[in-house]
């Protein structure tokens, strides 16, 4: 029974993680895009929002008449100041008004394909992501009722192989999505993408394989556990770091591998014609698979929760407070050790995720042909000798 | 796991169904896809992990997308259906009749097995599907068949790379090289 609790306050933990980190991308692309092109950006909606706005005028009235005006102004202080301060920042507009626009907009299927297929398409680009997170270990294991409890949905012993599965699976949403949409622009997007996720595909795998030959398994907990030293994946292999941080952003489409929905060519590409929160549900897949991308690389090549230091930084703290409470909750299998690497992680995972949106919003797109030599003659060639090179260290 | 695996049993039937039952070739490619699912089930109820994820790569992921591709590409309708001719009923009965005479004995003899293998020994099986286990048994035991397979995947690349020369010799064969390529590394 405790398990099972365990296991669906996992479950909704990780999805309610995934959907924050998503947000989060959804907000810094916004803003951030602003502030690469000098604009301000979003700063509009609830950065005015007064006591006098959001009562009834009769109440606003009746409360000045009365002389409570001030009294109800000073107790709503602390709350509109918070509003006002994400409205100047552009959550508001971006995570609020954004997602209420959508819900209300009309739902439009084109004639001539099947409404379940066209509903369907959303759901399938989207779930596979979602999915993914469930192999994703995110803090060291830790001790809660004397059960020792691991981070972990689904502690599988084929751990990356089931992202690459799910990779795999991702296809599907959108190329459907671009042949229900009944519009040669959707199909010509979706053709892309295609042909660019089967292709980035084989690199993405082939340096996942070199990276479990280096670290002798394929479980993502056991991957974190050796890097402990300080001897992160990036250092054992650069290359492969730099093969999968561009495959994996070949993955989610985005610039400068956004072809499938080059808006200067095919409108919008495979979601041309999808409104509303079909519409939505397609960038929230793409933001929840830049999240995915990045929490992998902290995960495989960054050393998960692991910071070269902390350890000898915790230890003090330890020996300082001998019998404290800090040399219980500082010790490897508290709760908050475990939550201390959780931060590590998501300030790497966080760090990530702006850099590829800061690489989407730098670089020009490719040309098709330029995209698939990129794929088919240089990465997937040196993530194979690469992977030979591995093997062959490995073996000596 | 009884419950769990008569659920998929039914759904994987009744997917295999519609890949035979639908008009429209891409609704048969889903029902393929949906059933090759159920069958990566049976192997992760099984504790074959590996399989079941190798299973969702390489057929679901990557075969499976090819066939999708290639239907929309040709955006292939519905197809036309006409009253069957009787001679190939005739046929298509017989070849029923003999499917089912040859594939009852089996399946009787399985669950003969089935009944006798207690719950224990089943356990007993649970670290074949380790990646550890099936990587040695692949490349000690079965070396030689493996190293057949792929030579004979090999081979069947190179063909399909000539063919496609051959035919597309005047169009730009830069696509369909990639397009069989990518055909070949699944």
């Amino acid at each position: 029974m405790f398990t099972f609790v365990v296991l669906i306050i996992q479950i909704l933990a990780v999805f309610l993680l995934a959907a924050h980190l998503a947000a989060f991308c959804v907000w810094v692309e916004r803003k951030g895009s602003a502030l690469i092109q000098d604009r301000i950006g979003a700063n509009r909606a609830g950065a005015f929002i007064y006591t006098e706005n959001i009562l009834p005028d009769a109440v606003v009235v009746w409360l000045r008449k009365a002389g409570l005006f001030k009294l109800v102004e000073i107790l709503m202080f602390p709350v509109l100041a918070f509003v006002r301060i994400n409205g100047v920042l552009g959550v508001i507009n971006t995570l609020v008004c954004d997602a209420v626009k959508a819900i209300l907009k009309e739902d439009f299927v084109p004639s001539g394909t099947s409404q379940f297929v066209h509903s369907l398409a959303p759901f399938m680009a989207v779930l596979p992501v979602f999915l993914a997170f469930a192999v994703i270990p995110f803090s060291p294991d830790f001790v809660i009722f004397g059960e020792t409890i691991r981070t972990q949905v689904a502690p599988l012993n084929v751990g990356v192989l089931f992202i690459l599965g799910m990779a795999s699976i991702a296809v599907y949403g959108v190329t459907i999505a671009g042949w229900c949409g009944n519009n040669k622009f959707a199909l010509l997007g979706s053709l892309r993408t295609c042909a660019q996720m089967i292709s980035y595909e084989l690199a993405l795998g082939i340096t996942l394989v070199s990276m479990i030959l280096t670290f002798g398994t394929v479980d993502l907990y056991q991957m974190v556990v050796q890097q402990s030293s300080g001897l992160w994946g990036v250092l054992l292999q650069p290359i492969s770091f730099v093969i999968f941080f561009a495959s994996g952003m070949a993955e989610t489409k985005r610039a400068p591998f956004d072809l499938p929905e080059a808006e200067s060519e095919l409108v919008a590409g495979y979601f041309t014609e999808y409104s509303g929160m079909k519409f939505l549900l397609f960038w929230l897949g793409e933001f929840a698979e830049i999240a995915l991308l990045a929490l992998l690389i902290s995960v495989i090549f960054l050393g998960g929760w692991h910071m070269p230091g902390l350890d000898l930084v915790l230890g003090a703290i330890r020996s300082w407070s001998a019998d404290g409470v800090l040399s219980w909750a500082l010790a490897p299998g508290s709760w908050v050790y475990a939550l201390i690497g959780f931060s590590i992680l998501m300030a790497k995972t966080l760090f990530l995720c702006v850099l590829q949106i800061v690489i989407r919003w730098t670089l020009p797109r490719f040309r098709f042909d330029q995209l698939m030599t990129l794929g088919w003659k240089m990465l997937l060639p040196i993530s194979m000798v690469n992977l030979l090179i591995t093997a062959f260290i490995k073996l000596i | 796991m009884q419950t769990l695996f008569i659920i998929l049993a039914l759904i994987s039937v009744l997917s295999a169904l519609g890949v035979v039952l639908f008009a429209h070739p891409l609704y048969s490619a889903f029902c393929l896809i949906l059933n090759m699912f159920t069958i990566a089930g049976y192997f992760a109820m099984l504790e074959a992990h590996f399989l079941a994820a190798a299973q969702i790569i390489v057929y679901a992921g990557a075969i499976m997308v090819l066939v999708v591709f290639v239907i929309m590409l040709l955006s292939l309708g519905a197809e036309e259906r006409w009253a069957p001719n009787i001679l190939i009923t005739v046929f298509a009965a017989i070849g029923a009749a003999a499917f089912i005479r040859i594939s009852l004995p089996i399946m009787s003899g399985l669950q003969d097995t089935l009944g006798k293998t207690s719950s224990s020994s089943i356990g007993a099986n649970v670290v074949v599907g380790d990646v550890t286990s099936l990587g040695r048994q692949l490349f000690t035991e079965q070396l030689f068949a493996f190293e057949l397979a792929s030579v004979l995947i090999t081979a069947a690349i190179v063909g399909a790379v000539m063919l496609a020369k051959r035919h597309h010799s005047a169009l730009s064969s830069s696509q369909s090289l990639k397009h069989n390529v990518s055909m070949g590394n699944e």
